[in-house]
């Protein structure tokens, strides 16, 4: 035990030290949630009234977040599947960052959901036999459940191969290689309940698609690795940790591969809505040209679309694939891209018009995008310290073996 | 530390300066632990006047540990109706009477809306905020009463904010809109936390004490009847209507949703609704679907009736009606 | 004649008429049934459904009993235009009907129906009903008209003449309620749009259709 709890010390430790930028990096984050802190005191004392949401718009920016980060999270399972089921063993190096981005995207989006809810007081009325639960019958239980269990999972599959690590032992296969498939699977499963959250709304013709939930899926496995490409380069930049080329080169290929099979679905929906539109098109007619004189996502979803298709021609181009500056380039803007998409357009469209046929639009207030700063803050606040903490027993462990 | 430890690298911490490491590092700590400290207690100072809206500790801790309603024993309802009463009594200065109401056995609420008959007024809607005590700062509307063309079903083209010199105006026809207490309700099973389901008499309840906030049930509803108190809703004292029932129009607090609840306060003890009340042309009826000589069994037996967004498969117990009768073999 | 200073059509000796439409409320225990003792005809019912109980409408009439002035006069059973004094400006039926159609020329405290002699003021819905049989049916089961404070029980209804001026039935247009308002905090759906963005749909709108999925 004592070995455990000098093995949590001694991975931490590693947050403490750090160049000038390193401390600057940090100090902003934590003023960023100091930020979060400021506003969300507005928040608990006067109500969800600082932000922009109605009745109409019920959900906004913080869900629209917590859509897109869960995205974030399940596509770590993108480096696992390399890693153990292709066994390519370059991957093995990254596995362990991949799920500590997981952990930092789920509590991201926890986070979003937890400062979204009017009576935060009373979360504890979710928890079964204490409160009451309404499971299985209800989609958003289920999702308290898997994401629960996905940040279990992430803390416990790292925790164990680090511990193994910094005891100087190689961890057994076979001790955790069932967690990993379940971990697998369990990602998929955390986005797809995230979808049918959306999509069992039969009241929201927008998201009562059955092409929803593949178009999670996808879209995170485009989201997810853009964010790996870079955060990847930046590990390699500010650490010796060893980080080979043919990862980037697999997570563009899959990066490529999800952005056309996005794209493809997303031409698909508008197929399906534009071709001959009925009254449950409004809200798709709405986002992309406007409804009765309001137009307020129009030029959001155009840029969306502008990028993803941007970053598709980069990524499909064998030259500018292998280039790492267009690389990044269309890393940018497929993250942006489907930020816009899968966030903000799906979210606050899905309420416009309402089901009595009202159009009223939102736009997040500065308290709002206050709040949410200190959000995003906290998930690259754990993922340094998880990311340095980690790197350094792996050094550690790679030079000793 | 295992014994396996091969000597220490370069870029670990080396033993030698462990303690002055160790030093530097508390006495960080102790900076951030101190200035967390203090803003914490000022913070808490902040939260804590408002959060607890002035109430007493002991209060504010019954309130946190209530349990759900339908797991309430008879003591701990006693209880928490005497909170209630208190909160009102602090918040406004105004002694209040909340009742746990039950539903009256045999009962199940049926509601007909005769669209021949609706003019466009909005009486109920001013009436169902008064007997309702609905925040007119948060602005809570249970009901809203659409205005279309002749002719014209498609809700798209309907019109909240009609507001002409006089109604009803030539060529438009009016359809009020609230809660229409489904059979098979979406807001119910989307709710995480069971805060919401439908009680015995047919009436879909929400246990505001329960509520998280989440926003699940609006998303999931289909017809625009579920509203949320963004903030803390405002009565004005005098026009508080201090007959209230736990389930019903009690005053409710911010971060939870509430919706039309067929004046559960009043049905179950059988006077109407205030919305029927107050409607000058009698087009509203409620009634007892159970009971055959009821109005409203007339009324679907006999008048043309339709009900909205049938195809959802909500089974809603809101109709309306015409003046027109059906046709008989 | 002190009724000579009153005059004009506005029928002022029914004081709700001012606010027609409007249902008074009535304390539930003043109920008339009717004819008191007599069982109800045949005629008057529908499917063997009684009659529901009215609340009294005699005492909502400034002028009753008629007969205060009108036992000094002979009634004229001619039908014709009346002066303006007692006109009431009678705009139902479209000149098919006139005054002693409905009120009994003996006995002008009463009103009078075709089949059988004379009916109180507060049954006056009997009159109304022999037109209209089908609303006065719907009445009878509660599809039509105002129910009186229970919803449940022996139903007590409204009397036609609650609502409906039954020399000038037409319901009064009026002013309604305020519009719903917006969520504290945020400005209504127009004002978040610029002008030209307002015209842009005032222009839209005088068009012809494009799309009548969305217009």
């Amino acid at each position: 035990m004592s070995t455990f709890l000098h093995f949590l010390v001694d991975g931490l430790r590693p947050s403490l030290r750090g160049g000038w930028l390193y401390w600057l990096w940090m100090l902003f984050l934590l003023a960023l949630m100091g930020v979060t802190a400021w506003n969300y005191t507005d928040q608990w004392n006067q109500g969800l009234v600082i932000t922009g949401m109605s009745d109409q718009v019920s959900w906004g920016f913080y869900i629209a977040n917590f859509a897109f980060f869960v995205g974030i999270a399940a596509a770590a399972v993108l480096l696992i599947i390399p890693a153990y089921i292709f066994h390519r063993q370059d991957f093995r190096s990254v596995v362990l960052i991949g799920e500590g981005l997981a952990v930092a995207a789920v509590l991201v989006a926890m986070g979003f959901v937890l400062v979204d809810i009017g009576r935060p007081d009373r979360v504890w009325h979710a928890i079964p036999l204490l409160g009451r639960f309404n499971w299985p019958a209800s989609i958003l239980a289920w999702d308290i459940v898997v994401l629960n269990g996905y940040l279990l999972l992430n803390i416990a599959i790292p925790m164990y191969i680090l511990f193994k690590h910094y005891q100087g032992k190689e961890p057994d296969i076979r001790h955790y290689f069932l967690f990993l498939v379940l971990a697998m699977f369990w990602a998929i499963s955390i986005h797809t309940v995230t979808a049918f959250v959306f999509s069992s709304a039969v009241s929201r013709p927008f998201w009562h698609t059955a092409l929803l939930a593949p178009r999670f899926i996808v879209s995170a496995f485009t989201a997810g690795p853009a964010l790996m490409i870079i955060v990847l380069q930046l590990i390699r930049r500010f650490t010796v940790y060893p980080i080979r080329q043919s990862i980037i080169t697999m997570l563009a290929l899959i990066l490529t591969i999800s952005m056309q099979i996005n794209l493809f679905l997303a031409g698909s929906e508008m197929f399906t809505d534009f071709y001959h539109e009925t009254e449950h098109a409004a809200s798709i007619h709405y986002l992309f040209l406007g409804l009765h004189g309001f137009s307020a996502l129009t030029i959001w979803i155009w840029t969306a679309l502008a990028f993803n298709i941007i970053a598709v021609i980069l990524l499909m181009i064998h030259k500018t694939r292998t280039n790492m500056v267009t690389l990044n380039i269309a890393c940018v803007l497929a993250f942006i891209g489907i930020w816009i998409e899968k966030g903000m357009a799906l979210v606050v469209t899905g309420f416009i018009p309402t089901p009595l046929g009202e159009i009223f639009e939102y736009s997040p207030t500065l308290q709002e995008l206050g709040v949410s700063a200190g959000i995003y803050a906290l998930g690259a606040f754990v993922f340094t310290i998880l990311t340095k903490g980690g790197i350094a027993i792996e050094l550690d462990y790679k030079i000793s073996a | 530390m295992s014994k396996n430890r091969k000597p220490v690298p370069s870029y670990r911490e080396d033993t030698e300066n462990t303690d002055l490491a160790r030093r530097n590092f508390f006495k960080k700590m102790g900076l951030v632990a101190a200035t967390g400290t203090v803003a914490t207690i000022g913070a808490g100072k902040v939260i804590s006047k408002q959060a607890w809206g002035g109430a007493t500790f002991e209060d504010a801790l019954g309130d946190f540990f209530q349990d759900h309603y339908v797991r309430m024993t008879d003591d701990e309802m006693v209880d928490a109706l005497a909170r209630i009463e208190r909160k009102a009594r602090r918040k406004f200065g105004v002694e209040i009477i909340c009742e746990d109401t039950r539903p009256i056995p045999g009962t199940y609420f049926g509601y007909a809306l005769n669209i021949s008959k609706c003019r466009g007024y909005r009486d109920c809607v001013t009436a169902c905020v008064k007997e309702n005590n609905l925040g007119r700062d948060s602005q809570v509307q249970y009901i809203r009463v659409l205005e279309l063309n002749e002719g014209d079903r498609n809700l798209e083209h309907s019109d909240h904010y009609y507001n002409p010199e006089t109604v009803p105006t030539e060529g438009k026809w009016y359809l009020p809109v609230q809660c229409f207490q489904c059979d098979n309700p979406p807001c119910v099973t989307a709710c995480p936390v069971e805060a919401t389901w439908m009680d015995d008499d047919g009436i879909v309840v929400i246990d505001y004490n329960w509520c998280i906030g989440c926003r699940m049930c609006m998303a999931a509803c289909p017809y625009w009847a579920r509203h949320f108190n963004w903030t803390e809703p405002q009565i004005p004292a005098q026009e508080l209507n201090p007959n209230t029932d736990y389930i019903g129009n009690r005053p409710r607090m911010k971060g939870v949703v509430e919706k039309c609840h067929f004046c559960s306060q009043r049905t179950r003890k059988g006077r109407q609704p205030a919305c029927m009340e107050a409607c000058p042309t009698g087009a509203r009826v409620l009634g007892n679907l159970l009971d055959p000589s009821s109005d409203i069994r007339y009324i679907l037996e006999n008048k043309k009736i339709f009900r909205l967004k049938e195809e959802l498969g909500t089974e809603p117990k809101f109709w309306y009606y015409t003046d027109e009768a059906r046709a008989r073999s | 004649m002190p009724l000579a200073a009153l005059a004009g059509d506005d029928p002022f000796w029914l004081p709700s008429d001012k606010g027609r439409g409007l249902a008074p409320q009535v304390a539930a225990d003043r109920f008339v049934t009717a004819p008191s003792g007599a069982p109800e005809p045949e005629f008057s019912r529908y499917d063997n459904r009684l009659p529901p109980r009215v609340p009294p409408r005699e005492d909502q009439l400034i002028f009753y009993p008629c007969s205060q002035c009108h036992e000094f006069w002979k009634t004229n059973p001619e039908p014709r235009e009346l002066a303006p004094v007692h006109n009431v400006g009678l705009q139902h039926g479209q000149g098919r009907l006139w005054c002693l159609v409905c009120h009994d020329q003996e006995n002008s405290d009463k009103l009078q129906i075709l089949r059988s002699g004379q009916v109180d003021f507060n049954e006056s819905w009997r009159v109304c009903g022999q037109c209209h049989s089908a609303r006065q049916k719907d009445w009878y089961y509660g599809a039509h008209g105002k129910r009186v404070y229970d919803w449940q029980g022996e139903p007590e209804r409204y009397n036609c003449t609650h609502c409906h001026n039954p020399h000038r039935p037409p319901l009064i247009q009026r002013k309604p309620q305020p519009v719903p308002p917006v969520r504290a905090g945020l400005e209504p759906m127009q004002v978040y749009f610029s002008q030209q963005r307002l015209a842009v749909l005032e222009k839209k709108q005088a068009q012809p259709v494009e799309n009548p999925a969305h217009e």
